[in-house]
């Protein structure tokens, strides 16, 4: 009796781990250290994927409120990726779904990412999409701001110019007004021909005048 | 004292800075390098200079001479010239406002990605997140996030010409802040315009110097200005090459708007306008050539940056798909290890065919771009990359603004200025007020230009509306100058302004050469719309996250018919009428004799 148990538990152990040799039932992850941090990269060891194990368990228990979870970690290459298998100590043969991994994942996958100094494209989940943070929005768009300056100032310029022109215009017009009087007599009349008041075409070719009226 | 007489410029200077500040443009940072590009680098100088002695300076030196020598706008003056071909000078006015229509969208943007510049992020660095923030959102994952910006943040672009859409409020806000800036400039014509030009004139020139520091400096520029200097040769034996050239001298130089005439019109009389030519045509040339340099300095930083994050991909596929160390493979051994790889392991290479990517540096920087896809995708892409982006974007943005607006005066003040001539406008209108009207009938047909369809109908008018009418008016103007009015009588007006006859140089150019060339591109012209079978464009496909060519719709052909027709159709149309007139009303033509100049000696008590 106790050997059929044990032999059960053996090989109920072994169904989890036969499944992550196998590359399924859990998740694919890629860490990418050297792309990330350059010349402060840590190197991948054993501590590494202790923390590794410890985070990912954390986050499980984090999402499900619950105990702890085992994490089956297996198919690690030089590339730094391997492949991970979540299992329930209550019941270890069989291993997690894997959408309730995801779920977890995405939950804290910040945490996760920080735990590295690693972000979203460094630490690849394959199959798990990340979640972005939301850009911050401003409550007015920022082109508005500065839309609205610069049409101010144009607007007075141009209400400064229009108010200029048409007080300079007034102050020629009483000019103009005290002058008339004088200027009536001495007003000299341009050449009898001038072409507003034909009603045919202005040929202005012959225009020497200017020589003779130039003093 | 007299308030009929016609206003000046403050300055000689004032109308040289004018004229620079017009023909120096968006083209020159824009079309230009595309064309270095295109045709051979280097090797695009030596047509492009020979274009500019044969066509651009004679041509600009007529302008400059016919509104000096009339002192009126282009309507009253080529009437004068020659009554019965006055039509063309009506033909440059509504070319103008065709083009002031659709030129301060340009304008519109640059204030878009002006004032978006104002922020931690720029929001053409990243995509926006999809709904479930997994990722970026799908169209910009499809392609960059800055023409993401450009097509769907900035346009809103619709899928085709036919989908209207709606009204982008950013950019009805923008071109109206166009618009009105644009009054603000011209609302007391060329005394305001004489003042701003000072600044719209130079400071370009500071922000390319200063570009060019900061692009020579740049990861990559050399690249980008080796590739583009590079002669190649073989391109001078294309006609395309020299075709390109000669179009290019020619719209640059903005002749045939009536812009250069409306303001030769405010000149002394006896103002050197010969000297000035030169010094102007020859000004905006070398500004194309300076910021070709700089824009290849960009253009090399952005396609190393490119072939280098290529690199970059490729070496991580190779790591994650066999499983090697990181530092294992850096960018120097890779071509080393992709052989070891495909040969140890082939089975598994071969299954990377699909994602597999070439990288290279020469496909990279071939990607020409011209027009508004470099000024606002290339450039911004570039801009984010560099430190301090937000800086770099300022100063950029504000240097195309100065350059479009700086041509925006030139616009309008061609389309003012012969308005004014008319008496009957003159006496009831003050110019504040027919500046105003002008410019709020531009700015409410000009809104049909930010709809969601909007940039189509730009297209549309950018390749339609004032090129092949232009050809046609400067030929008309050469013909009659040259032929019709007579060279002979032309000598004696500029001997008459400048104290001597203009050289053989010139009176070969404008009576052989210019008529010729002018000829042969509109006739080449003719050829093309011809060949080119139905006029295509390049539709946004949001799925694919790229451009189409597709061909406009029935209405679109027909409004490109109306665009070159209406204008071409001036000349004969007012010959016609002048014909008409003349024949109702036989004998009463006289020829009156008037100019500015006697008008302002007369009246200033000189008899």
């Amino acid at each position: 009796m106790l050997g059929t148990f044990l032999v059960l538990l053996y090989a109920g152990a072994s169904l989890a781990q036969n499944m992550c040799e196998m590359g399924y039932g859990g998740y694919k992850v890629r860490l990418s250290i050297k792309t990330a941090l350059g010349d402060q990269a840590y190197a991948w060891n054993e501590n590494e994927m202790f923390l590794f194990r410890a985070t990912l368990a954390f986050a499980m228990r984090k999402h499900f409120n619950d105990n702890q979870y085992n994490i089956l970690v297996c198919n690690e290459t030089q590339r730094v990726s391997f492949h991970f298998v979540v299992t329930d100590p209550r019941n270890p043969n069989v291993p997690m779904e894997k959408v309730q991994v995801e779920k977890a994942v995405r939950a804290s996958r910040h945490r996760i990412n920080s735990a590295f100094l690693l972000s979203d494209s460094t630490l690849e989940f394959l199959g798990i999409p990340p979640t972005l943070a939301t850009p911050f929005r401003p409550a007015t768009p920022p082109w508005l701001i500065a839309f609205g300056v610069v049409i101010g100032a144009v607007c007075a310029g141009i209400i400064a110019m229009l108010t200029s022109s048409l007080v300079q215009r007034r102050r020629q017009k009483k000019g103009k007004e005290e002058e008339d009087g004088e200027e009536e007599r001495g007003k000299v009349t341009e050449s009898s021909m001038a072409c507003d008041h034909v009603d045919g075409v202005c040929n202005r070719a012959f225009s020497d005048d200017e020589r003779l009226t130039k003093m | 004292m007299d308030k009929d007489a016609r206003p000046s410029w403050g300055s000689p200077m004032q109308f040289v800075l004018a004229c620079v500040s017009y023909a120096v443009g968006l083209g020159n940072v824009w079309r230009f390098p595309y064309l270095c590009q295109m045709h051979g680098g280097g090797g695009f100088l030596i047509p492009y200079v020979i274009m500019l002695v044969l066509e651009g300076l004679p041509l600009f030196y007529m302008e400059l001479a016919i509104g000096q020598k009339m002192r009126l706008g282009s309507i009253r003056a080529w009437s004068a010239i020659s009554p019965y071909l006055g039509g063309v000078g009506l033909a440059s006015v509504l070319t103008s406002l065709y083009l002031c229509l659709y030129y301060n969208i340009i304008n519109a943007w640059s204030f878009w990605y002006l004032f978006n510049s104002f922020q931690p992020v720029l929001p053409w660095a990243e995509c926006p997140l999809n709904a479930n923030r997994t990722g970026p959102e799908e169209e910009c994952a499809q392609t960059t996030p800055t023409q993401y910006f450009f097509y769907r943040q900035t346009l809103n672009i619709s899928s085709s010409i036919d989908e209207t859409g709606g009204l982008h409020v950013g950019q009805v806000l923008c071109l109206l802040l166009a618009w009105i800036l644009t009054y603000l400039f011209i609302l007391r014509g060329v005394k305001s315009a004489g003042k701003v030009v000072y600044f719209t004139a130079t400071f370009p020139y500071l922000v390319l110097f200063i570009y060019l520091i900061r692009g020579l400096t740049l990861h990559g520029a050399v690249n980008g200005i080796k590739y583009m200097f590079m002669p190649k040769m073989e391109h001078l034996a294309d006609p395309k090459t020299w075709v390109n050239a000669a179009t290019q001298i020619f719209f640059s130089l903005g002749l045939g708007f009536g812009s250069l005439i409306a303001f030769a019109s405010y000149n002394d009389y006896n103002n050197n306008f010969e000297r000035q030519a030169i010094v102007v045509a020859f000004i905006n040339s070398g500004t194309s050539i300076f910021a070709s340099i700089v824009t290849f300095a960009i253009y090399g930083f952005k396609a190393t940056v490119n072939y280098e994050s290529c690199l970059e991909r490729t070496r991580l596929l190779l790591l994650n798909t066999f499983e090697m160390a990181e530092e294992l493979i850096s960018l120097d051994n890779m071509s080393d290890w992709i052989e070891k790889l495909n040969a140890t392991y082939p089975e598994q290479f071969d299954s990377l065919a699909g994602v597999w990517e070439n990288c290279s540096l020469e496909d990279e920087l071939k990607t020409a771009v011209e027009g508004a896809g470099l000024a606002f995708i290339v450039y911004s892409e570039a801009i984010q990359n560099m430190p301090i982006p937000q800086l770099w974007s300022v100063l950029y943005f504000f240097m195309l603004l100065m350059l479009g607006l700086g041509s925006m005066l030139g616009n309008v003040t061609a389309i003012i200025t012969p308005l004014r001539d008319f008496e009957v406008v003159a006496r009831h209108i003050s110019i504040e007020a027919l500046s105003g009207l002008v410019c709020l009938f531009c700015l409410l047909v000009g809104l049909s230009f930010t709809t969601a369809s909007g940039n189509y109908w730009f297209t549309m008018f950018n390749d339609y509306a004032a090129s092949f009418s232009l050809l046609f008016v400067v030929l008309v103007e050469v013909i009659i100058v040259s032929y019709v009015y007579g060279i002979r009588r032309f000598e004696k007006d500029v001997e008459d302004m400048l104290g001597r006859r203009p050289s053989w140089f010139w009176k070969i150019l404008l009576v052989a050469v210019s008529p010729l060339v002018l000829a042969s591109l509109f006739i080449f012209y003719i050829v093309s719309y011809i060949q080119g079978g139905t006029p295509t464009y390049q539709a946004w496909d949001k799925h694919l996250g790229q451009s189409v060519v597709t061909e406009y719709p029935i209405y679109g052909q027909v409004v490109i018919g109306l665009l070159l027709a209406s204008t071409v159709s001036c000349v004969p149309l007012s010959a016609l009428y002048t014909y008409c007139k003349t024949k109702r009303r036989p004998g009463t033509q006289e020829l009156s004799v008037r100019s500015g100049t006697q008008e302002l000696s007369v009246r200033s008590g000189v008899v």
